[in-house]
């Protein structure tokens, strides 16, 4: 179109928001990334050479209490030298880089920058607010924050390179102290070895007594399972919940979609509660409306499965859906739009077409992870053939704990390969 | 003399986003049966302009009148109903890639059906009747059946042309219909839109890349520079000066044949 038919209308003359909070933000990254590092150092600290002398330096997220103010400004100093002296994660995330008159910086104008800062920036950010894009500390030092991709000025190299530097230390430290938090100890899975070996063996010699007469064992709960009728269930609980899902997020999807709903208020207002439902039912995990539908319905039934694997999967299609639909070429849109088509038209004739292989796929990809869940959700009071598995591995019945995984792994195996030749026929 | 078929007036419009000025206080008119041609660099506002008329882009001020009708004023439910008599096609087909040739022609009756029908995709016998007629028209009634994104460029375009004469327009929007075709096409697919302006009485307001074809078929001339207008006339008008002024002074003339 032509958004290059470049005219100015208004000069910019309010405070540009996003341009702060850019700013904020990469700042915010590198402070967070040195208050990391802090945190491992004083672990480690602690952990091999030095207990600070205070009874209550005990969980891991503990300091002393005059560690706090030295931890925040200390990495807050961090923060500034590293941004000043280099290029920090934080600039580079951001896409930042400190220039100077049309140049590297010298390091005379990077030290100046740095301390001038803390009179610019400390006092509520008052050299910041007349003009976010060269605040007062910029315009003193000389120096300028640019957003790439502009032409990079030569660059100095050495120590210089901070991010580098930064990421690495990064890796190492997480990796390090994970292992010290976690208490990993490889050793423990050779000295437990005879616990490992019964294991294996007694479910390698599966019990399949009860594959399809009921399990007496369960007649005094007053039920009547076998394990090929938990097998049916679970596959139902599969099907049904993602069909179901599907269905509901198909129409829902379109309410998502940004493109869709039109640029008015309305069309703004169901946009973003529709996306916020979607984020919100999705960011709790399926394992947790199970929880809720168990306690609801009733435990260990599949209707409380069936129900939590629908909801969640209503929420993750609907999700992904939605970002396809604005995904879409334009074109087609306009071009039914123009000979009078109306909203939903535009849909059935410009959208959908475009969308359907991605929705196929999706739903293909959702019936696998609710293939999988499904025979697991029992845990949590989901229903389904997972109900037998937690019940003999409570009794350690192990022959019969191999048994069920095995129909569980031919279910999950058995249902990958159908939603594979699926998917190579769509694509 | 009547009133004019198409009159623009005072159209202006600023894209909130960019706070880009896409068109300045663009006023002309149009008889009924002129072809019209509009040029301009990229990014001048041809497109902008040829989507404010069927109001697929919103006008921030002015006003257009159809045939009579302001059409900056009607609502959404008027505005589908006029848009049925203005056919349009697009630089880039726009036409339903998966879909077959069939099935986007007929898209061009969509706003005379009720919706619910569509949905379903229950086309009366009538319109398929039509289309195929339409689609004899372009040379393509042996393509009816195939997927739209087998076939080339210039007959994508005459699909485009087939689903824009399903509506009976009495106005055609053609934008850059022809830029992303290769010459000897372009020309084949000019002539089809010449022939509906002549056989037909379509009106049609095309915007187009290279004067010469704007030499060739057009009635007349508008030229936008930088959303002004900038000239407005017969074809043999434009002469090397007002050429430079349109197209900026390091521009050379380039020849379709």
């Amino acid at each position: 179109m032509t958004s290059d038919a470049a005219a100015a209308v208004h000069p910019k003359a309010r405070v540009d928001w996003g341009a702060l909070r850019r700013r904020f933000l990469s700042f915010l990254l590198d402070w967070m990334i040195w208050g990391y590092i802090a945190y491992g150092v004083m672990y480690f600290l602690n952990a091999y050479w030095w207990t600070v002398p205070l009874e209550r330096f005990y969980t891991t997220l503990t300091l002393p209490s005059w560690g706090w103010p030295l931890a925040i400004l200390g990495t807050l100093e961090m923060a500034v030298w590293s941004r000043n002296l280099g290029r920090s994660l934080g600039l580079r995330a951001f896409g930042y880089e400190v220039w100077g008159e049309d140049a590297a910086p010298t390091p005379g104008q990077r030290v100046r920058r740095a301390l001038l800062w803390h009179l610019s920036v400390l006092p509520l950010g008052a050299g910041l607010w007349s003009s976010p894009e060269r605040p007062w500390h910029d315009r003193l030092a000389g120096t300028e924050l640019r957003l790439l991709p502009s032409p990079a000025p030569k660059r100095r190299k050495a120590f210089l390179s901070q991010w580098g530097i930064m990421a690495l230390l990064l890796v190492v430290l997480t990796i390090w102290l994970g292992w010290l938090i976690i208490k990993i100890d490889l050793g423990v899975l050779i000295r437990r070895g005879d616990e490992g070996a019964r294991i294996w063996l007694e479910m390698l010699r599966p019990d399949f007594r009860y594959f399809v007469r009921p399990d007496p064992v369960f007649e005094l709960r007053n039920l009547s399972f076998s394990i090929l009728d938990m097998a049916v269930v679970t596959l139902f609980m599969a099907l049904l919940s993602t069909i179901l899902g599907a269905t509901f997020a198909f129409p829902l999807s379109f309410l998502g979609a940004r493109n869709v709903m039109g640029f008015n208020s309305i069309g703004w207002l169901v946009y973003f509660v529709m996306r916020g439902l979607f984020n919100i039912f999705r960011s709790i995990d399926t394992m947790l409306w199970a929880v809720i539908f168990a306690v609801w319905v009733l435990w260990g039934s599949p209707l409380a499965g069936v129900l939590a694997l629908t909801v969640h999967t209503i929420a993750a299609l609907g999700k992904l859906y939605s970002e396809q639909v604005e995904g879409i070429d334009p074109g087609p849109v306009e071009a039914v739009a123009a000979a009078g088509g109306s909203r939903i038209e535009v849909i059935r004739y410009a959208v959908i077409p475009q969308v359907a292989p991605s929705f196929w796929a999706f739903t293909l990809y959702r019936w696998d992870i609710n293939v999988r869940m499904s025979t697991v959700i029992a845990l949590v009071g989901g229903g389904g053939i997972g109900d037998l598995l937690f019940y003999y591995k409570n009794q350690g019945d192990w022959p019969k704990v191999g048994a069920v995984v095995m129909v569980i792994v031919a279910i999950v195996w058995a249902m990958d390969y159908i939603s594979g030749r699926l998917r190579e026929r769509i694509a | 003399m009547a009133e004019p078929y198409l009159v623009v007036e005072h159209l202006t419009k600023v894209y909130e986003r960019g706070q880009v000025l896409a068109l300045k206080d663009v006023s002309f008119t149009v008889e009924k049966g002129e072809f019209l041609v509009v040029i301009g660099l990229s990014g001048s506002g041809k497109s902008t302009l040829l989507r404010c008329i069927n109001r697929l882009v919103e006008p921030t001020s002015g006003r257009i009148f159809i045939g009579g009708v302001e059409v900056t004023r009607l609502s959404a439910r008027e505005m589908r109903k006029m848009r049925r008599k203005i056919g349009m096609i697009f630089q880039q087909f726009n036409l339903i890639k998966r879909a077959t040739v069939m099935t986007n022609v007929l898209t061009g009756r969509l706003g005379y059906n009720p919706t619910w029908r569509s949905v379903l995709g229950l086309f009366p016998h009538s319109d398929r009747e039509l289309a195929l007629r339409n689609l004899e028209r372009v040379g393509l009634s042996d393509k009816a059946y195939v997927r739209a994104d087998e076939l080339s460029g210039g007959q994508q375009q005459r699909v485009g042309i087939a689903r824009a004469l399903m509506q009976e327009p009495e106005l055609l929007l053609a934008d850059e219909p022809v830029s992303a075709l290769d010459p000897a096409t372009s020309h084949s697919v000019m002539q089809y839109l010449e022939q509906m302006n002549r056989e037909d009485g379509v009106t049609v307001l095309a915007s187009l890349h290279f004067l010469s074809l704007a030499r060739r078929y057009g009635t007349r001339i508008i030229a936008l520079k930088d959303g002004q207008l900038v000239f407005e006339g017969p074809p043999e008008a434009i002469d090397d000066t007002k050429f430079k002024e349109i197209y900026g002074e390091e521009a050379e003339q380039v020849e379709v044949r």
